[in-house]
């Protein structure tokens, strides 16, 4: 580890000034769960720390009009907790529960788990289809991208080093909309996610009026599965429309994981991750 | 170099630490708390499980220099002069230890969720200490020690709550 300055930022003027300062040599660092193996491991290397765990600006839920604002400091045990996230939303809790162990979700942030971007990090296919916007600062200016655009490739964000990345906003849920989560693992606590899906749905008169769906560890990065959804759109909310997403997520994994190691337990497997999902998102919708 | 201070069982300290080193380096080298334990330094054991600010986290997985103004318990602040904590009894009463490599963080994993719900039912303990592993005792009887703790804890009251 080639850490050799440390600093414990508490207010987030100081924090964007020291991004600036140390901006080619300085990691940011919230909850660390990630990060200390990385340092520890050598994968990353840099000189400077800079803590933005205590920030209280970017910590907590608030509703602000319609839009649910998530700080990114926020831990995942906050925001199971949080009594701002109402039923429909139960699926972004239940991705934040399904994160690591106790200790983890103690610690580990949603902002943390957005940057880092595993291809496999539980809070990113909901946050996705809640088409949620991140707000951006630096010392200069603020500036907001959807998620969906701030993920390059695995590992890698559109985020610079002198860049902070602050809260993550979406639409609240309304009350024929609902969000559904699923994933599995190869256990029940600290299981890095063979697959998950998130599924938002908006039902009307017992049809889809609007899908969306995104997966993890399916791909290089969490994604939208915009041909899937665009298939159930208009359907009526029955079985089959259930079977017709599941067999078309079936086709997209397997031209996208073609060759690779998996791809024949990930293209059955996801049928029924994407089943339960569905089944949840649709049963709160209407609730 | 840099000074931090913290509380660690109730007791301030002011202590010098290198930047790269972890909570853990620092309670069980400088602090010499050598109850905590590291196991697989990295998140998957709960071996150097720790109360932070009230809530469990992994030392290894915090870096000291964010410890700063952090109230921590550690095993050696479970008991006291009057005795062992009601965790740490029932614990032994059930026979919960066995090679004891992972006991410290189990406590620890159990005073947390003790201190928030004294009445847990055992779905709530096994989520309580699902981020622990124990390769000795299959969990049955830690089960039913945290689960004996609680009766213990419901009727003294936390007597050893820091």
């Amino acid at each position: 580890m080639d850490v050799n300055k440390t600093y414990k930022g508490v207010a987030l003027q100081e924090v964007l000034t020291l991004l600036q300062q140390h901006e080619n040599t300085s990691k940011v660092i919230a909850g660390g769960t990630d990060l200390i193996i990385q340092l520890r491991e050598c994968k990353v290397t840099p000189q400077v720390l800079i803590d933005v765990s205590s920030l209280e600006e970017i910590k907590g839920i608030e509703i602000i009009e319609n839009r649910v604002s998530i700080g990114a400091a926020t831990t995942f045990t906050q925001l199971v907790n949080s009594p701002f996230l109402n039923n429909g939303l139960e699926g972004l809790k239940e991705a934040a529960k399904s994160v690591g162990s106790p200790q983890i979700r103690n610690i580990a942030t949603v902002g943390g788990n957005i940057c880092n971007a595993s291809p496999a990090a539980d809070i990113i296919p909901p946050l996705l289809v809640l088409d949620s916007e991140l707000y951006i600062s630096d010392i200069n200016k603020s500036r907001t991208i959807s998620l969906e655009k701030f993920l390059i490739d695995k590992g890698q964000v559109d985020l610079k080093t002198n860049e902070l990345l602050c809260h993550i906003q979406f639409n609240n849920i309304k009350n024929n909309q609902g969000l559904g989560f699923s994933k599995l693992g190869l256990r029940k606590s600290l299981a890095i996610a063979r697959i998950s899906v998130a599924v938002w749905v908006e039902v009307e008169e017992n049809t889809y009026k609007q899908v969306r769906i995104a997966t993890g560890a399916c791909s290089k990065l969490g994604v939208r599965e915009r041909e899937v959804e665009a298939l159930l759109l208009g359907k009526p909310v029955e079985e089959k429309t259930m079977q017709l997403g599941a067999e078309a997520l079936k086709t997209q994994l397997e031209k996208r994981l073609a060759g690779r190691k998996g791809m024949e337990y990930k293209r059955e497997a996801i049928q029924g991750v994407f089943k339960e999902a569905l089944t949840k998102a649709t049963y709160l919708s209407k609730t | 170099m840099k000074k931090i201070n913290l509380k660690v069982n109730g007791v301030d300290y002011s202590v010098e630490i290198e930047e790269d080193v972890r909570l853990l380096d620092v309670l069980r080298n400088q602090l010499r708390l050598t109850g905590t334990k590291e196991g697989c330094g990295e998140g998957e054991c709960g071996a150097c499980t720790i109360i932070m600010d009230g809530v469990t986290v992994n030392s290894c997985m915090v870096m000291a220099f964010q410890a700063e103004g952090k109230e921590i318990i550690t095993i050696e602040g479970m008991a006291t002069k009057s005795g062992l904590h009601p965790i740490q009894r029932a614990f032994l009463e059930e026979g919960a230890v066995q090679c004891g490599f992972c006991i410290p963080g189990m406590v620890l994993s159990a005073k947390a969720l003790l201190d928030k719900n004294l009445t847990p039912n055992r779905e709530e303990i096994r989520e309580a200490i699902s981020g622990n592993l124990c390769r000795c005792t299959g969990y049955n009887k830690i089960v039913d020690a945290i689960d004996k703790a609680s009766k213990y804890m419901g009727k003294e009251g936390d007597v050893n709550g820091i």
